[in-house]
C-alpha cells in the first residue's frame, strides 16, 4: 500500500515537471521573463526586449540599464530571451512573439544575423521600428532598423591591446628570439567575438611593428586570413598565437590555454570574452603562470566581468580586463526607441568599452558595468 | 506410477470472443511422465499458463498435494514446486549458468553475492542430472541443448516436483533429444510428475506413460500411451467432425505449365532441403504444424530472408532472388501472415497502399500522379468488392478482411502472377472469409498461381488443388487434394524425421 | 544450427586479450599509446601541470560516466545528466552564494536534488514504461530549464579557493609544496571500486544486468524487476550530483544554460570502455578507461596543433568506431 500512495506521489511530480517543462518549451523564456508591468505606471509606449540570452551574467547587467530607462521614461517593456545564445531558432520565435505583440518598438540583440533577416522584414511591413544593440544587423532590410547601439569591438579589442603592451614592450625588445602572445577566442562565426579578435590582433601587431619588430598571426585560420602583410613564423620576432575551442565550455578554453602557456616563450596571453577569459585563470589553476610582468611569468589580460573575472583583476592574478558597457547600451536601446516614438532624430551609437584594473574598478563611472 | 499429485478439473477460461479451456480435465501422477498433445490453438499452453498463475481461470479446481490451491503468479508456483521450462527459453544469455540458475534467490554473504557457492550447488545440481556443464560458463555460449539442461536444473532446484516441459525437444539435436530423456526418465523415477508437451507423435510413444489429449478448447479424453497407436491420438486430435465442402479433385486445367519450381532450397534451420512445383492456375496449399518452416520458406522465396543455397526457376528460367524488389521484379507476389507488420500501411489510404509496390508506375519523376492512383483504386474496389466509403479511407478503419482485399489489390495491381498467400483468413471473421475464398478462386481461374499457407486443416482442405506438408523446416508429403485427408496430413505433419 | 554445434563446456580456450579483460584491456593500451604519442608530439603536453589539468577535467566525466554506466546496462539510457550537473550545481551553489549556507549543506542539497531526478527519471521509465531516450530527453529540457530558472540567469561561482568554505575544492586537489596533487584521482578510484562491487557482486548489480539481458525473463524469476530498474536510474542521479559537486569545484563559475553536450562525453567514455548500448555488457572499469579516451582527446588534440573542427571530426571517429565495435560483437554473438 505504502509502494502504491509512493508511485502516485512520484507520479504527480513527475505530470507537474513535464507540464512545466511543456509551457516551458511553447513559451520558454517566460520564466526568465524580467517584465514588471506595474511599476511603471501609466507608460504611454509598450517596448518589447529580446536579448541574447539569460546565460550570462552580461545581459543581467544589460537588462539593469533598461530597467533604469523603463522607470526613468515610464514605459512598458517586456524582456524575453533564450537559454543559450546558441538557441538561434528559440530566439527567432521570441521575436516573432515579439512582433505579433504589435509593441510600439523592438529592442533585440541578435544571436545570428541572418537568421532574423525575415522577422525584421515582418516588422518593417508592421510598421514597428526595431532598434538592435550588442550586436548590429548589417543585412537588415532598409527601414527595419532604426538605430544600432553597440560596442565597437574592434576598438574594444583595441583596448585590451594597447594596455597590455606598455606591460610586455621591455621583454619584446629585450628578446633573445621569439616571443609568443596567446590569444584565446570562443568562436570564429559570431561578428562581436571576431571583431573583438581582429582588433586586438591588429593593435598589437601596429604597435609592435611601431617599434620596429616583425609579427606573425598563427593559429585558427579564420583569423590567420584575415590579418594583411602577415610576417613569417620562422623568422619573426613576435608570434601571435590564436586559439579556438571545439566547443564554448570553459574546460576546452582552458585546455586551449594551457596549450599556450605552457610554451616557454610564451610571454602573455587574452581571453577575448567571459568564458575564455575563465578558462585562462583554470588554466592558471594548475601552471600557476600569471603575474604582473613577463619577468615573473605570463601577463594575462581578459574580457568582460563576472565574480570570478573580478576577483583575478582585483588580486593582480589578470593585469586588466577590457568590459563593455552592457548598462549603458540597455539604457540607450529604450532611449532610442522612446525618442523615436516622441518623433525625435536617432542615429546609430557606438558605446565605449572601459579598460579596468585593480585601481579603477570601483571608480563610478565602471563599476556599474561590471556585472557579477 | 505413483499416487496423483496434481488434478485440474473443469478448468474453463474465456478471453473477448474465444473460449479458450471448455471444461478442461488434467491428471498428473508421481512418477509418471505425461503427455499433454493437441494441435495449434488446441490450449495446451492456455491449461499451463492457467496452471502456473498466469492466467486466472474462471472456473474449475486445482488440486496439488492434497489440498485444493490457486497460484497467482510463475513465483508462487515455483516455491509450491510446479515449475515449467519454457518453449523459449527464458535464460540471461550475459550472465553465467550458475547466476541464471539461481537469479532472484541469490546465496548471500552479507551484503555480497556468494558466487563461489552458487556455483557448487549447480555443480551439484549437474551431478545429480549425470550432465558436464561449467557453472562459470557464460549463458549464450553454451548450446542450445546445455541451455535446456540448465532451465531444468533450474526447475529441479525450485525443489519442483512438478515440472512441465512446453516442447522441450523443438530446438534440440538427436544426441541432445537422448540426453534430455534421460533426465526425464531420471526425474520420473525420484518421483516428480512430468508434464511434457509435444508434437512429436515418436517421441510420445518413446518417454510418456500416458496421453491427454485436448482439440479446440475442450478435453478429449486420456490414455495410456503403450495402449494405444499413433493412430488413435491422430483420430483424437483431429476429431470426427467432417468439415464443409472440401475440394474433391484438382481443379487446375490438365498440363498446365509449371510457373515456379523450387529446387532443394536450403535457409537457416527451418528451411531445409525443400523442392516443390507451382503449375499456372493452381492453389498449392503448405500444411504442418506452428514452426514448420512453411513462413520461412516463403519469406526465403521471396527474398526476405537469405537463401543458403537451392535453385529457383520461374516460366522454366533460373532466376536470382536477393531481396524482395527481385522476387517483385520476378512477379511474386507475398501476402504476410502478420498484415499490420508488413502487409500495409494503416495509417494510409487505401488508394496509397493499392499503388505501393508499384508506385513508379503512377509517378511522373518524383511526383505521385493520385489521379491515376485513385482511378486504379477504385477499379480494384470495384472488382474485390472492398467494403470503403472510398479510396481515401484509411486502411486502419477497414475490417480485417477488407485490409486483405487492400492487400490483395496492390500485389495484383503490379500484375503479379504468383500470389504466396499467408494464413489468408487470420483474424478475419467467417463471411469474410468465405469471400477470400472465392477470390482466391477466381485469380486461380484467372491463371494466378498460388501458394496458400495455413494452419487451419478446414482452410486446407477446402481450398488446395495439391498440398505440401512440412515438419521441423523439412518437407514429409505431397498429397493431390483427392487422396488428401485430415488424418494423413496430420501423420506426416508429425512425422518423425529420419 | 544445433545440429552441428560442438558441445562447448569447461575449459574452453581464451585468447590472452579476452583473459586479460578483452576490450578494457586493448581500450587501456589505446589510452597509453595516445599519451605517449601526444607527449611526444607536444613538449606542453608532457609536463605535470597538464597531467594535472587532464585529470582535474576528467573527474566530473568520469563520475557522471561511472554513473549512467548502470541505466545503459539495462539496455536504457541517461540524457539528463549533462543540464542536470549544471541544475544541480546551481541550486547547491545558490544556497550557499546567496543564502549564506555552509559548503557542506551545499554539496549535499546538490547531491540529494541528484537522486530526487534520478528517481523521478527511473519512475518514467520503469513504472510508465517511456522510453528511456525520451523520458530521460524531456528530464534534460526540465533540468536545463529549472536551473537557469531557479538562479535567474545569474552564473554561480561556488566559493573560490581563499574564501570562506573554499576547502571543499582541495577535497580534488591539495597543494603540497607548491605543487597540485591530484587526489580527486584517488576518490575516482575508491567509487570505481565500489561500483565495481556493486555490479558485480550485489543483488542490485546483478540484476541491473539481468534486466538489460532478458527483463522478462528476469521478472519471471521472481525479482522485483521495477525496484531494481528505478535503483539503476537513482545511481546514476547520485553520481551525477557527485559530477556537479567535482563541476563545481573544478571551475570558477557554473553557467546556467550550460551543460547539453556533457553526456556526450560520458556515455561516449562508457561505450569506448566497453559498455554496450543494448545492455547486460560492461563494467565500470571499462567505463573508467574509456573516460581517459575522451579526455585524452579532448586535451591532446589542440595540444598537438589540430584546430576546433578536426577535434570533433575526430572525436565523431572515435565513437563511431566504438559502437562498430559494440555492433560487430553483438554480431558475432548471436551468429554464432
Amino acid at each position: 500500500m505504502k509502494k502504491k500512495v509512493l508511485a502516485v506521489l512520484l507520479g504527480g511530480c513527475m505530470v507537474a515537471g513535464l507540464l512545466a517543462g511543456c509551457g516551458g518549451g511553447k513559451e520558454a523564456s517566460s520564466d526568465n521573463s524580467s517584465s514588471d508591468d506595474s511599476s511603471s505606471g501609466g507608460g504611454d509606449y509598450t517596448f518589447e526586449v529580446v536579448v541574447k540570452s539569460f546565460q550570462s551574467t552580461y545581459w543581467q547587467a544589460a537588462i539593469q540599464g533598461i530597467d533604469a530607462a523603463k522607470d526613468e521614461l515610464g514605459v512598458k517593456v517586456n524582456t524575453t530571451g533564450p537559454n543559450a545564445e546558441s538557441d538561434i531558432a528559440d530566439q527567432v520565435n521570441m521575436l516573432n512573439n515579439a512582433i505579433s505583440q504589435k509593441p510600439d518598438g523592438i529592442a533585440l540583440a541578435a544571436n545570428d544575423q541572418n537568421a532574423v533577416l525575415d522577422s525584421l522584414q515582418d516588422a518593417l511591413d508592421a510598421g514597428i521600428p526595431v532598434v538592435c544593440f550588442d550586436t548590429g544587423v548589417p543585412d537588415a532590410p532598409e527601414g527595419s532598423v532604426i538605430a544600432t547601439i553597440a560596442t565597437d569591438n574592434e576598438a574594444a579589442g583595441a583596448v585590451a591591446a594597447e594596455n597590455m603592451y606598455p606591460v610586455i614592450k621591455d621583454a619584446i625588445a629585450n628578446a633573445d628570439g621569439q616571443v609568443r602572445i596567446g590569444e584565446v577566442n570562443q568562436d570564429a562565426t559570431s561578428a562581436n567575438i571576431s571583431g573583438r579578435g581582429m582588433g586586438f590582433i591588429n593593435k598589437m601587431k601596429e604597435l609592435i611593428e611601431a617599434d620596429g619588430k616583425t609579427v606573425a598571426v598563427i593559429g585558427n585560420q579564420f583569423y590567420v586570413d584575415q590579418v594583411e602583410n602577415n610576417g613569417d613564423e620562422g623568422s619573426a620576432d613576435v608570434i601571435i598565437e590564436v586559439a579556438v575551442p571545439a566547443q564554448t565550455t570553459v574546460e576546452l578554453s582552458a585546455t586551449e590555454a594551457s596549450n599556450i602557456m605552457n610554451k616557454d616563450d610564451t610571454i602573455a596571453i587574452f581571453g577575448s570574452n567571459q568564458v575564455t577569459a575563465e578558462g585562462v585563470l583554470t588554466a592558471n589553476q594548475n601552471l600557476n603562470v600569471l603575474a604582473a610582468t613577463p619577468d615573473e611569468g605570463i601577463v594575462g589580460v581578459g574580457f568582460d566581468a563576472g565574480a570570478t573575472l573580478k576577483a583575478a583583476v582585483a588580486d593582480g592574478t589578470l593585469i586588466g580586463a577590457v568590459t563593455q558597457a552592457p548598462v549603458d547600451q540597455g539604457n540607450l536601446a529604450i532611449h532610442a526607441l522612446y525618442d523615436y516614438c516622441e518623433g525625435k532624430e536617432v542615429s546609430d551609437i557606438a558605446t565605449d568599452s572601459y579598460w579596468y584594473d585593480a585601481s579603477n574598478m570601483e571608480e563610478d563611472d565602471i563599476a556599474p558595468n561590471l556585472y557579477d | 506410477m505413483g499416487e496423483v499429485i496434481l488434478t485440474m478439473k473443469g478448468i474453463d477460461k474465456s478471453f473477448p470472443g474465444v473460449h479458450a479451456l471448455d471444461h478442461v480435465d488434467l491428471e498428473v501422477r508421481k512418477g509418471e511422465v505425461h503427455a499433454l498433445m493437441g494441435e495449434n490453438g488446441a490450449g495446451k499452453s492456455t491449461l499451463m499458463k492457467v496452471l502456473t498463475g498466469i492466467y486466472k481461470k474462471d472456473s474449475g479446481t486445482i488440486t496439488y498435494e492434497g489440498k485444493e490451491v490457486e497460484f497467482h503468479n510463475t513465483r508462487e508456483a515455483q516455491d509450491a514446486g510446479v515449475v515449467i521450462v519454457h518453449q523459449e527459453l527464458n535464460m540471461l544469455g550475459h550472465l553465467t549458468v550458475a547466476q541464471n540458475i539461481f537469479i532472484g534467490r541469490e546465496f548471500k554473504k552479507g551484503i555480497r553475492i556468494d558466487d563461489k557457492k552458487m556455483n557448487e550447488e549447480a555443480r551439484k545440481l549437474f551431478d545429480r542430472m549425470h550432465i558436464d556443464i561449467d557453472p562459470k560458463e557464460t549463458m549464450s555460449k553454451l548450446t542450445v541443448g546445455k541451455q535446456q539442461m540448465c532451465e531444468i536444473a533450474k526447475a529441479i532446484s525450485h525443489e519442483a516436483k512438478v515440472i512441465i516441459f512446453d516442447e522441450p525437444s523443438a530446438a534440440l539435436t538427436e544426441a541432445e533429444i537422448e540426453e534430455l530423456f534421460k533426465i526425464i526418465r531420471d526425474l520420473r523415477d525420484q518421483g516428480l510428475g512430468i508434464v511434457y508437451i509435444s508434437h512429436r507423435m515418436d517421441e510420445i510413444k518413446v518417454i510418456t506413460d500416458r496421453v491427454t489429449v485436448m482439440r479446440d478448447g475442450a478435453y478429449v479424453g486420456t490414455l495410456i500411451t503403450k495402449d494405444c497407436t499413433k493412430d488413435d491420438i491422430i483420430n483424437m486430435m483431429v476429431g470426427r467432425v467432417i468439415y464443409e465442402d472440401p475440394k474433391t479433385k484438382n481443379m487446375t486445367p490438365k498440363g498446365s505449365p509449371v510457373v515456379l519450381k523450387v529446387d532443394h532450397l536450403n535457409a537457416g534451420k527451418m528451411v531445409q532441403d525443400v523442392s516443390f512445383e507451382l503449375h499456372k492456375g493452381e492453389v498449392l496449399g503448405f500444411s504442418g504444424l506452428m514452426g514448420a518452416g512453411r513462413t520461412e520458406t516463403m519469406r526465403a522465396l521471396f527474398g526476405a530472408d537469405p537463401i543458403e543455397s537451392g535453385d529457383i526457376y520461374i516460366n522454366g528460367k533460373k532466376v536470382t532472388i536477393k531481396s524482395p524488389q527481385d522476387a517483385v521484379k520476378h512477379g511474386i507476389g507475398y501476402l504476410s501472415e502478420d498484415r499490420k507488420r508488413f502487409g500495409i500501411v494503416v495509417q494510409k489510404s487505401v488508394a496509397e497502399n493499392t499503388t505501393m509496390a508499384d508506385l513508379d508506375e503512377f509517378s511522373n519523376g518524383p511526383f505521385i500522379n493520385k489521379k491515376k492512383e485513385k482511378k486504379v483504386a477504385e477499379k480494384f474496389v470495384e472488382s474485390l468488392a472492398t467494403k470503403t466509403p472510398s479510396v481515401d479511407q484509411l486502411v486502419v478503419n477497414l475490417s480485417g478482411g477488407n485490409q486483405q482485399k487492400v492487400v490483395i489489390a496492390k500485389w495484383l495491381t503490379r500484375n503479379c502472377d504468383i500470389l504466396i498467400f499467408d494464413e489468408p483468413t487470420r483474424g478475419i471473421d467467417v463471411g469474410a472469409k468465405n469471400e477470400i475464398y472465392k477470390l482466391m478462386n477466381r485469380l486461380a481461374a484467372e491463371g494466378k498461381a498460388i501458394i496458400m499457407v495455413s494452419s487451419e486443416m478446414t482452410e486446407i482442405l477446402r481450398m488446395s488443388d495439391r498440398i505440401v506438408v512440412m515438419c521441423e523446416g523439412k518437407k514429409t508429403g505431397e498429397l493431390d487434394i483427392s487422396e488428401a485427408t485430415q488424418e494423413n496430413i496430420m501423420n506426416m505433419a508429425t512425422r518423425e524425421i529420419n | 544450427m544445433a545440429n552441428k554445434s560442438v558441445s562447448k563446456t569447461a575449459g574452453t580456450k581464451k585468447s590472452f586479450v579476452d583473459r586479460m579483460g578483452g576490450q578494457q584491456f586493448i581500450v587501456l593500451i589505446i589510452v597509453i599509446v595516445m599519451f605517449i604519442f601526444f607527449s611526444a608530439m607536444s613538449p606542453g603536453f608532457r609536463k605535470y601541470t597538464t597531467v594535472v589539468s587532464i585529470l582535474d577535467y576528467s573527474y566530473y566525466i568520469a563520475l557522471m560516466a561511472i554513473g549512467v554506466t548502470f541505466p545503459l546496462l539495462t539496455g536504457g539510457v541517461d540524457l539528463s545528466i549533462g543540464t542536470g550537473l549544471i541544475c544541480y550545481s546551481l541550486i547547491g551553489g545558490l544556497l550557499v552564494r546567496q543564502h549564506g549556507m555552509p559548503v557542506a549543506v551545499g554539496m549535499i542539497v546538490t547531491i540529494l536534488i541528484g537522486v530526487i531526478f534520478g528517481i523521478i527519471n527511473g519512475c518514467l521509465v520503469a513504472l510508465m514504461d517511456l522510453p528511456p531516450f525520451l523520458a530521460t530527453l524531456c528530464t534534460c529540457m526540465i533540468t536545463r530549464g529549472f536551473g537557469a530558472f531557479v538562479v535567474g540567469g545569474y552564473g554561480i561561482p561556488w566559493p573560490a579557493a581563499g574564501q570562506d568554505g573554499g576547502w571543499f575544492r582541495s577535497i580534488f586537489k591539495i597543494q603540497v609544496g607548491g605543487q597540485n596533487i591530484p587526489i580527486g584521482f584517488l576518490w575516482i578510484l575508491l567509487l570505481v571500486a565500489i561500483m565495481s562491487f556493486v555490479l558485480n557482486h550485489t543483488k542490485m548489480g546483478r540484476y541491473t544486468r539481468a534486466i538489460g539481458s532478458n527483463k522478462e525473463a528476469t521478472r519471471l524469476s521472481g525479482v522485483n524487476v521495477k525496484f531494481y530498474h528505478i535503483m539503476a536510474y537513482v545511481i546514476c542521479g547520485l553520481f551525477a550530483g557527485l559530477a556537479a559537486i567535482a563541476y563545481s569545484a573544478i571551475f570558477a563559475t557554473v553557467q546556467p544554460g550550460s551543460g547539453a553536450g556533457f553526456e556526450m562525453d560520458a556515455i561516449g567514455g562508457a561505450i569506448v570502455g566497453g559498455v554496450s548500448m543494448s545492455g547486460a555488457v560492461g563494467n565500470v572499469t571499462g567505463t573508467l578507461i574509456g573516460v581517459f579516451v575522451i579526455c585524452l582527446l579532448k586535451t591532446g588534440l589542440p595540444f598537438i596543433g589540430l584546430t576546433a573542427n578536426w577535434q570533433q571530426i575526430i572525436t565523431g571517429f572515435v565513437l563511431i568506431v566504438a559502437v562498430l565495435i559494440d555492433i560487430f560483437k553483438r554480431k558475432k554473438e548471436s551468429g554464432k
